[in-house]
């Protein structure tokens, strides 16, 4: 018996969480183009990550966003929706610097600890991270701040992200305009 | 004949005409150019961020290459892209160093969909502007002549806000307002103190706080404050064709829609002075086929309805239908954007909100009304402005990775402010429409060329609307404080207007104060190429006033016999 890989695996997640969006609205033209843009460009483009890459690409975002008293980054699934950014929204010259990101967090490890980040220990992972992300946020790095972004994204703006980490409501229902803020509890995830 | 009327258009303008004229019993044909909508199932409303396409990015390849310009919309995302032409669909041409942003939807119900739902009536400093210091032509109209249109459409379309009592914003018929957010109401007390000239009010919009029984029977329902309204809105909350006019047309059985048809040209019978066809291209098969009315109203926008009276050449009408004054095309104006300022404040960190507000604060023009001293321009400006606590995405551009960085994201940022100018811009006749003498899009109508620019009175406006509005800010408390920098091309605020302009001499202006051409007496115009000047706040109210004057003018005149 043939077991889907990771990737294929993802796919269909993503094509399942697709129909149960169109069934929700009712069938619109946009979402319909877009799951046929996306299937093709699936067939295209094959596997984007190399198993190594995709593996540390979890790691990088489980240091960016760990679990604590809430579910973090793993949890939220957001590898694998970066993954599928770069297949459907990334345009070439994007996926490579998404690759020279995730090479880059590898080269610090190398350079400060001597070894791959994959073998460093938890607070050295997040030793080079936050290294990383000082150096390339004042340097105003484009590659950096669209990988940054994604992470981000991903989780906030994931099921888990938006409801239990900050807080979301489809349909507010009223307006109050001044808060205090510890009533409100935590930000909201959509500004 | 096959209609008593026909529309070309189905926007805001078109909307309003349709309703109108069903509503007065006249049997009236709709023409849309793109395809047909449902109201609420075609909408992407309901979708979390996390169903959201790609969470709201268009695929970047496509954008470039499809989307160049629309893009440049705020509006423009994953969940609202079907409501934006395809740039490469529906190519148009300018001059290599004037670039104009055309931006537009080609779908029932037009730009009513994704517009930016601010509703302001424009007063007489704006009727009277031309006359007073000499750019372009006298309105033909005055604040009074308009005033009951616009309490009529206000009440229809529901429109919440504050009544200010202030000359150069009339007040009309408000639903409640919303209300301003803390840090709002903090720079509305410390800027109407240090500067009693000027006002801040919450921002007018066209979005049911409390739906009418008129509102809720067209099956409308109040607000949700979702802040998703560039999809569409299922609760019908705010006003669109979809929501509001074409329902009320169509209960009056009176109304014919066709999508998919793109007017190509109209047919003018000399003899009778008269519009005696329009023609159609069908969209998809490319057959040709015409319509036949006792009255034609163009509501195709500002270029697009330049572009038909242009392409509907005659003996008689050799530089296009209706154009006698040569003024058709030209004056092509748009609200001077990309200026104003933003900051951050340093307090109210104990404080939030709950909800998205769908809109913000308005501080109505006050250069040339209240404040006239060393003013080196004339008209103004006015700003839109909103005050809301940054979110998760300042993390982008701040240092931080890990724990302390998700322990830091659970609580809102800083409060952010931003002060957004819009501008008058000056009538000249070099800013203009014409049409490619070679080129033709995919159906064989002629590009449009579009070549605008602005002028020295636009950039001393600008240069002010930046120094006052990062006064304002510092004035106020805010720090961090920058000041926009240079206009955004023309057609950005997406405003664009004044193509056929209204007059009283049919030797400078194309439509008489009815909106209806001075050459042809059975055409009628109501979009934004009816405009004589822009004022300075957002255009859509007045077209929705002068619409359904228009139409109750063309109804009088086909029951008197006239047309």
């Amino acid at each position: 018996m043939q077991v889907p890989n990771s990737d294929q695996a993802a796919k269909l997640n993503r094509r399942a969480l697709l129909a149960g969006a169109i069934f929700l609205v009712g069938g619109g033209g946009a979402l319909a183009r877009f799951v046929r843009h996306t299937l093709a460009a699936d067939a295209a483009d094959g596997p984007l990550f190399s198993p190594e890459q995709f593996a540390l690409l979890e790691q990088v975002s489980d240091v960016i966003i760990p679990a604590t008293d809430t579910p973090g980054a793993l949890d939220a699934g957001v590898p694998e929706f970066i993954r599928q950014m770069l297949t459907d929204w990334a345009s070439r010259d994007t996926r490579a610097q998404i690759v020279a990101v995730l090479e880059s967090v590898d080269k610090r490890a190398w350079d400060k600890f001597g070894s791959a980040f994959r073998e460093l220990p938890g607070e050295r992972r997040l030793e080079v991270m936050r290294a990383v992300d000082d150096d390339a946020v004042s340097r105003e790095d484009v590659g950096y701040g669209k990988f940054k972004w994604l992470v981000l994204a991903g989780y906030y703006h994931s099921e888990v992200g938006a409801t239990q980490e900050l807080r979301f409501e489809l349909v507010p229902g009223a307006w109050r305009s001044c808060l205090p803020l510890s009533e409100v509890g935590r930000a909201s995830a959509v500004g | 004949m096959d209609f008593d009327a026909i529309v070309v258009g189905s926007g805001i303008s078109g909307g309003w005409v349709a309703k109108e004229l069903c509503e007065r019993g006249l049997k009236t044909l709709m023409i849309e150019r793109g395809p047909n909508v449902e109201h609420r199932t075609d909408y992407l409303d309901f979708a979390p961020p996390w169903e959201v396409p790609n969470r709201g990015q268009v695929p970047e390849d496509e954008k470039a290459e499809h989307y160049a310009i629309q893009s440049t919309c705020h509006a423009f995302n994953s969940a609202s892209k079907k409501w934006w032409v395809r740039d490469s669909d529906h190519p148009y041409t300018t001059p290599p160093d004037r670039p104009y942003a055309w931006i537009r939807g080609y779908h029932l119900g037009g730009r009513s969909i994704t517009w930016g739902r601010q509703t302001y009536r424009l007063s007489d400093y704006d009727f009277g502007a031309n006359k007073l210091d000499g750019n372009g032509i006298d309105w033909p109209i005055r604040y009074e002549d308009l005033s009951p249109w616009y309490d009529r459409v206000e009440r229809f379309a529901g429109i919440s806000g504050s009544a200010e009592g202030l000359e150069q914003l009339p007040d009309g018929q408000f639903l409640p307002p919303m209300e301003l957010n803390c840090v709002e109401q903090s720079f509305k007390e410390k800027i109407e103190a240090s500067h009693p000239t000027r006002r801040v009010t919450v921002g007018r919009c066209a979005h049911l706080t409390e739906p009418t029984q008129e509102h809720i029977s067209l099956g409308r329902g109040p607000c949700q404050l979702r802040s998703v309204c560039d999809r569409g809105c299922g609760y019908g909350a705010y006003f669109s064709t979809l929501s509001a006019t074409l329902p009320a047309a169509r209960k009056t059985g009176n109304l014919t829609v066709v999508t998919d048809a793109i007017v190509e040209r109209l047919d003018y019978d000399h003899a009778k002075r008269r519009v005696s066809a329009v023609r159609v291209i069908d969209a998809k098969t490319r057959q040709g086929r015409s319509y036949q009315a006792r009255v034609i109203f163009l509501c195709a926008s500002t270029i697009g309805t330049a572009q038909i009276l242009l392409s509907s050449r005659s003996e008689y009408f050799p530089n296009g239908l209706a154009n006698s004054s040569d003024a058709v095309g030209r004056y092509l104006m748009d609200h001077v954007v990309g200026i104003g300022a933003k900051g951050t404040h340093p307090g109210f960190l104990d404080r939030y909100y709950y909800g998205r507000r769908p809109t913000g604060f308005y501080l109505p023009r006050y250069i040339n009304v209240t404040e006239k001293d060393g003013v080196d321009f004339v008209r103004g400006f006015a700003f839109q402005g909103y005050s809301g606590r940054s979110t998760w995405d300042r993390a982008r551009t701040e240092a931080g990775v890990g724990a302390e960085l998700k322990q830091r994201l659970r609580s809102p940022g800083r409060w952010e402010m931003q002060l957004i100018g819009f501008g008058e811009m000056l009538p000249r006749a070099e800013n203009r429409v014409t049409l490619d003498a070679k080129r033709t899009d995919q159906w064989g109508i002629p590009l449009v060329h579009l070549d605008c620019t602005h002028g020295e009175n636009e950039r001393r406006l600008a240069e002010r609307a930046n120094r006052d509005a990062a006064a304002m800010l510092a004035a106020a408390g805010f720090e961090n404080v920058e000041s926009n920098g240079a206009i955004r091309p023309p057609g950005q605020s997406v405003h664009e207007m004044g193509t056929a302009r209204m007059g009283r001499d049919p030797a400078t202006s194309v439509l008489n104060r009815y909106n209806q051409a001075h050459d042809v007496a059975n055409l009628f115009v109501t979009d934004g190429s009816c405009m004589v000047s822009t004022g300075t706040a957002n255009p859509s109210l007045t077209y929705m006033a002068l619409s359904a004057r228009a139409a109750n003018h063309a109804a009088d005149l086909l029951s008197s016999s006239e047309i």
